[in-house]
């Protein structure tokens, strides 16, 4: 166990290490919220027990060394090292992200039509600095959570998406953020800014992969933000090294009547944790989370839920469901509040957990903060083995107990990856899913 | 909002009956806490040395505790120096022997509190023990009890003639340091309420408590003291009403139940304690720890709780399953209006085998009510088998008041289930047109609908305070709608 | 092929079979019949292995092992199979790869290889098609929203597949109308062979008029108390099973 100094050691460190390796992006406004971000890791609580966010857990062998923010962006990748795309290039578009960096040479390139951007945020801040400080971290993450605050410190790159009024994509956008430690155990700190502005419609695929099995330090900021009418589909797979630590942060504004749907499949990391932040702008929006995770060989895996209806009229729906084995630990967090004058407000949180080892553990708190009379709001959460009449069914047709526990966990998932249509899509989450708890 | 809600709203008023003071000499030590106050009151009880060690350990052990602070609400802001710590009736001197023995005032007073002490006039078949700020002034039917081999008397009394009793369980399961108030309540515990039963028998009457602050600045901090040995069972019910002050007054009591092995207790409180006026001035602050141990195999612990008082509650009961197979239950209805702020709810901590739990709270909001369930569910590694079910319903009356419901689950078993469902809802527009289409007034419908959601637990209620209860809830509800 | 010897069987220290005795051979068709409670459906769990039953005494001899040593998907790999009453529903595993799973796992036990997507789809679709099983059934998850009659279907589709060497099937005709029943008898009989024995566990005759039993038991209180041809069902259903009991007892 690490004391409290330790800790604060760490952080202060792991941002004066790499001091050298960050880029001054030559925009003072940005450089100055750099500086505040910084400030803040010095000022922010260092994550505890005692803080309601890390009642479960807190990623202590995090802090037994030091991270480095590689110094030149990595060139000697080449296509066979993505091997997780769902769709072939004609049919998405590839954006790919190594250690922290663009690399434009695996990257669908080119996608500048008139205002519309996908690529690289450090190439739009020059070509469109007014939009991005416009957008970027409108939502103070960095103000009150220190590793939000972190990766303000320490990311060079990330992704920019904007979607200029009732632009409809051709194709989905496929983004690989690929990980994996050089001579030293790596830091990967990115940011991604999306911007559909009223109308717009796009799907998301965001890969958080690995080459190798190594223990790196991976965190993502993501802030999205949906005009009005605006549609987005966005799938979050997260599969990390086992080794590794994975931190997202995903804060979603919503204006009238937009729509954000979003699956997280996580199964990676020794130790992971995604945030993922709502916030109604407008009425009428609607917002469909779902996801599924999977904890074993001694990994821990965390998401938290935080939606907000501050507007009347406003339907969310979280769906999340869990398969927690061997040693692996997962936490579960989901928060529903409902403002003061948020009337009509439509809110429904669902959680469930399979347990199936003696050495596992879930922890699962769902929250309703509800200040308004005229809603629907619940929530629903269950923790259980497989159902023993379903096991004896298949045993009595011949199935052996442990395919008949695996087939049993992967429809347990499937309850979750159905509502996915597209075949392909639905293939590669399932795929990524099976995968965890092979033989 | 709309127009009918808002001619409701200005219905709402916060009335409580049992707001009179009753005048009566007392016997009150000088407000502040010190060591000397805490030896002063167990001079004053004639207590043995080691409980007075314990007070002096647990009064030493708060003094470096912090009051809690929950996230979101307010917290109240208590002069624990400004606090008598005891009160007593000057008359009652060391206990009444018998009831010719108590003030005929103090007889008045629980008579107007529909609580006959006069054993020609009690409530058949319920034996009461009444509280009167800090000590217990009456004790019903106690010959009755003594045959079967009950013990039922206050906890000075208790302490006197059942030292080994009091000894061997006293802080087993609320120790002092659990808590701020716990370990307040330690300290200066004056009275409350002891009950033992024997190895095999059942209580042949429902037991009662009947506590009632009275005094000015004086809090009330009673213990109560549970145990049903081996296959013996036990019902038990609380209530609870104080006077209108503008000052709030503090509650700080502890309650620890004990079943042993295939042993059974039934705990029912229904707490009326003063709530405030519609400003949210004055009321009791009700800081309570209740937990039962399921210690046995078998054993079985249910909490019901109808709590329609008080202006900031803080309460728990919970149940520890240790012995296999033990069965541990919490039903609640807590109701909130004005300023009142609930927050209750229980926790379920699961380690035999084969233990089961249900959870049922019902939270109803109005005004500006403030209503939270906060609850534990802990399926430890020992756990197999174990099951819980809990629900929670939440009805809101009006557009200022709220709701919260924050659960947590923590497994570590895997053949152990644990099922949590929350709800939230109002009365609908549509279902006070059905009723009043029906010939019902809005007040009629409110109260049907509220009765229908609360009926789950009502139904847990021993017949007797049931009947009461349904009707608590209506008078607390008058007005109140939205 | 089995052979039952004063098998008592108690759920959760309650006894429910008290010295039942009961033999089958190849080939051979029995009904056992009896009133609610009488211990049918336990017998049929009992055979296939389920959990939570407690065999206190006796013994179950299935072609030359000891029944009740084996693992319950060890049972159905040696040709036991259970079509169940109450069909339980397997949300998210979809009905194809769980028939999939199911015949290659018979065959991985009898060392034969997988059988390929292709014939496999053939082979059940053809027999989907005879019990009129909808395709869209085969593509849903296993019983997920099934009516009870296509549970039933489902059931008869799985026997047919599987090819068992002992059938038993429990209350098979309960809940379905007179088509689906008619649907899964023809289904049943068409598996009717010299080599397969069925175990047919009813409440009503009604089944018995179009599977016909070789011979007809009746089953009281853990018991069987009478075993005669299938004039024996249809002297029940005429008189009901009091005075079977009242002799029983006599």
């Amino acid at each position: 166990m690490n004391s409290q100094l330790e800790r604060q050691v760490w952080f202060e460190e792991t941002v004066a290490l790499n001091d050298k390796a960050i880029i001054d992006s030559g925009f003072p406004w940005l450089e100055a919220m750099r500086t505040e971000a910084k400030e803040s890791i010095r000022q922010l609580p260092i994550p505890n027990r005692k803080q309601e966010a890390w009642r479960y857990s807190r990623p202590e062998k995090l802090y037994e060394h030091a991270y480095f923010t590689p110094i030149n962006p990595v060139t000697a990748l080449d296509e066979d090292d993505i091997v997780s795309w769902v769709y072939p290039e004609s049919e998405s578009y590839h954006l790919v992200f190594a250690n922290g960096f663009f690399v434009p040479g695996l990257s669908t390139l080119n996608l500048d039509k008139g205002k519309l951007h996908i690529g690289s945020l450090r190439e739009a801040l020059v070509t469109d600095p007014a939009a991005i400080a416009n957008w970027f971290a409108q939502s103070q993450w960095h103000k009150s959570d220190i590793f939000t605050a972190l990766n303000f410190a320490l990311m060079n790159d990330g992704l920019y998406i904007y979607l200029p009024q009732d632009t409809r994509l051709d194709k989905p956008i496929e983004v690989a953020y690929l990980s994996f430690n050089l001579e030293q155990p790596v830091s990967a700190q990115l940011r991604s800014l999306l911007v559909l502005d009223a109308g717009a419609q796009a799907s998301l695929i965001e890969h958080f992969i690995s080459t190798g099995n190594s223990d790196y330090f991976a965190s993502h900021v993501g802030e999205l933000f949906l005009g009005q009418n605006a549609v987005l589909n966005h799938y979050r797979l997260q599969n990390e090294s086992h080794q590794a630590h994975h931190l997202s942060r995903v804060s979603v504004r919503q204006h009238t009547a937009s729509e954000y749907r979003s699956v997280n499949i996580a199964v990676g990391g020794a130790w992971s944790r995604a945030d993922i932040q709502v916030r109604f702008t407008g009425p009428q929006a609607t917002c469909d989370i779902e996801g599924v995770y999977t904890a074993g060989d001694e990994q821990y895996s965390d998401f938290h839920l935080d939606i907000q209806h501050d507007q009347p009229a406003c339907r969310s729906r979280e769906n999340f469901r869990g398969i927690i084995y061997g040693k692996g630990q997962a936490v579960f967090d989901g928060r529903i509040l409902v403002a003061k004058d948020a009337q009509k407000t439509d809110a429904l949180l669902t959680n469930k957990n399979l347990l199936l080892s003696e050495d596992a553990e879930v922890d699962t708190k769902p929250q309703l903060e509800i200040y308004a009379d005229d809603v629907k709001c619940g929530h629903g959460t269950t923790v259980g083995r497989l159902d023993p009449d379903q096991i004896y069914y298949l045993r009595s047709r011949g199935i052996t107990e442990s395919v008949a526990q695996r087939m049993l966990s992967l429809g347990f998932a499937e309850q979750i990856l159905e509502h996915t249509e597209d075949e392909q899509l639905h293939a590669a989450m399932a795929r990524l899913i099976s995968s965890q708890f092979a033989k | 909002m709309s127009t009918t809600t808002k001619d409701l709203q200005q219905l709402i008023e916060v009335g409580y009956e049992h707001g009179f003071v009753t005048d009566i000499d007392a016997d009150t030590l000088p407000p502040g806490i010190n060591e000397a106050v805490i030896r002063e009151i167990s001079a004053r009880k004639q207590e043995p040395q080691w409980l007075l060690e314990w007070r002096l350990q647990a009064y030493h052990h708060w003094q470096g505790m912090r009051e809690p602070n929950w996230a979101h609400f307010r917290t109240p802001q208590v002069d624990y120096q400004a606090i008598s710590y005891y009160s007593a009736p000057k008359k009652v001197g060391d206990g009444p022997r018998s009831l010719d023995e108590v003030d005929p005032q103090l007889l008045e007073t629980y008579n107007k509190l529909g609580i006959p002490l006069d054993e020609q006039k009690v409530l058949a078949g319920v034996a009461v023990d009444a509280v009167f700020d800090s000590v217990s002034v009456a004790t019903t039917f106690k010959q009755t009890l003594r045959e079967a081999g009950v013990i039922f008397c206050s906890i000075s009394e208790a302490v006197r003639e059942h030292p080994e009793l009091v000894q061997q369980y006293l802080g087993k399961v609320v120790p002092y340091k659990d808590n701020f108030f716990a370990a307040l309540n330690a300290a200066v515990f004056s009275d409350g309420t002891f009950v033992y039963v024997p190895e095999g028998v059942r209580c042949p009457m429902e037991l009662s408590t009947y506590f009632r602050i009275n005094a000015a600045n004086t809090g009330q901090f009673e213990r109560t003291l549970i145990i049903a040995d081996k296959a013996s069972s036990v019902s038990y019910l609380e209530g609870c009403t104080a006077p209108m002050r503008d000052q709030n007054q503090l509650h700080a009591a502890v309650v620890e139940l004990i079943a042993l092995d295939d042993a059974s207790i039934k705990y029912s409180t229904v707490q009326n304690w003063y709530p405030g006026d519609a400003q949210g001035r004055g009321g009791i602050y009700n800081f309570v720890t209740k937990r039962g141990d399921c210690h046995g195999d078998r054993s079985h612990i249910s909490w019901t709780q109808v709590e329609t008082g008080s202006a900031i509650t803080w309460k728990y009961p919970s149940c520890i399953l240790r012995g296999d197979h033990s069965v541990g239950e919490f039903y609640s209805i807590a109701v909130t209006r004005g300023k009142q702020l609930a927050d209750t709810g229980t926790k379920m901590i699961h380690l035999g085998r084969n233990t089961r739990s249900t959870i049922v709270s019902k939270g109803i909001s109005a005004g500006e009510g403030q209503n939270v369930y906060r609850g534990l569910v802990r399926m430890s590694p020992r756990a197999e088998n174990a099951r819980n079910h809990t629900q929670c319903d939440s009805l809101l009356l009006g557009d200022k008041c709220g709701a919260h419901t924050f659960p947590y689950i923590e497994s570590r078993q895997p053949s152990a289930d644990v099922e949590h469902e929350a709800t939230t809802s109002k009365i609908s527009e549509d279902q006070l047109f059905y009723c009043r289409q029906r010939g019902l007034s809005e007040e009629q419908a409110v109260h049907m609908i509220v009765n229908g959601f609360c009926k789950e637990v009502l139904k847990t209620l021993p017949m007797e305070f049931a009947v009461e209860a349904q009707k608590l809830l209506n008078v607390t509800l008058e007005g109140a709608v939205g | 092929m089995l052979k039952i010897t004063d098998l008592h069987v108690s759920v959760d220290g309650k006894p429910i079979l008290k010295g039942l005795n009961l033999e089958v051979q190849t080939g051979e068709v029995h009904a056992i019949m009896g009133p609610n409670g009488s211990g049918k459906s336990t017998l049929a769990h009992v055979l296939a292995g389920r959990e939570g039953y407690e065999v206190t005494r006796g013994s179950v001899i299935y072609q030359n092992q000891d029944l009740l040593e084996l693992a319950i998907e060890q049972r159905a790999q040696e040709g036991l199979f259970l079509a169940m009453q109450y069909p339980v529903e397997l949300p998210g595993v979809n009905n194809l790869t769980f028939l999939r799973e199911a015949y290659n796992s018979l065959r991985r036990s009898r060392n034969e290889k997988d059988l390929d997507a292709v014939t496999f789809m053939k082979l059940v679709r053809e027999l989907a098609r005879q019990l009129e099983l909808p395709d869209a059934l085969l593509k849903r998850d296993v019983n997920s929203g099934f009516s009870g009659g296509e549970k039933k279907r489902n059931e008869i589709l799985q026997l047919a597949l599987l090819a068992p060497q002992l059938a038993i099937l429990d209350e098979t005709d309960s809940g379905l109308d007179i088509d689906a029943l008619r649907i899964v008898a023809s289904g049943v009989n068409a598996l009717r062979s010299p080599e397969r024995a069925m175990i047919v566990v009813t409440h009503y005759q009604r089944l018995l008029n179009y599977i016909e039993p070789d011979v007809v038991h009746v089953m009281i209180d853990g018991h069987i108390v009478r075993s005669g041809n299938k004039s024996l069902a249809l002297e029940l259903e005429d008189r009901g099973y009091g005075w079977i009991s009242e002799e029983a007892v006599a």
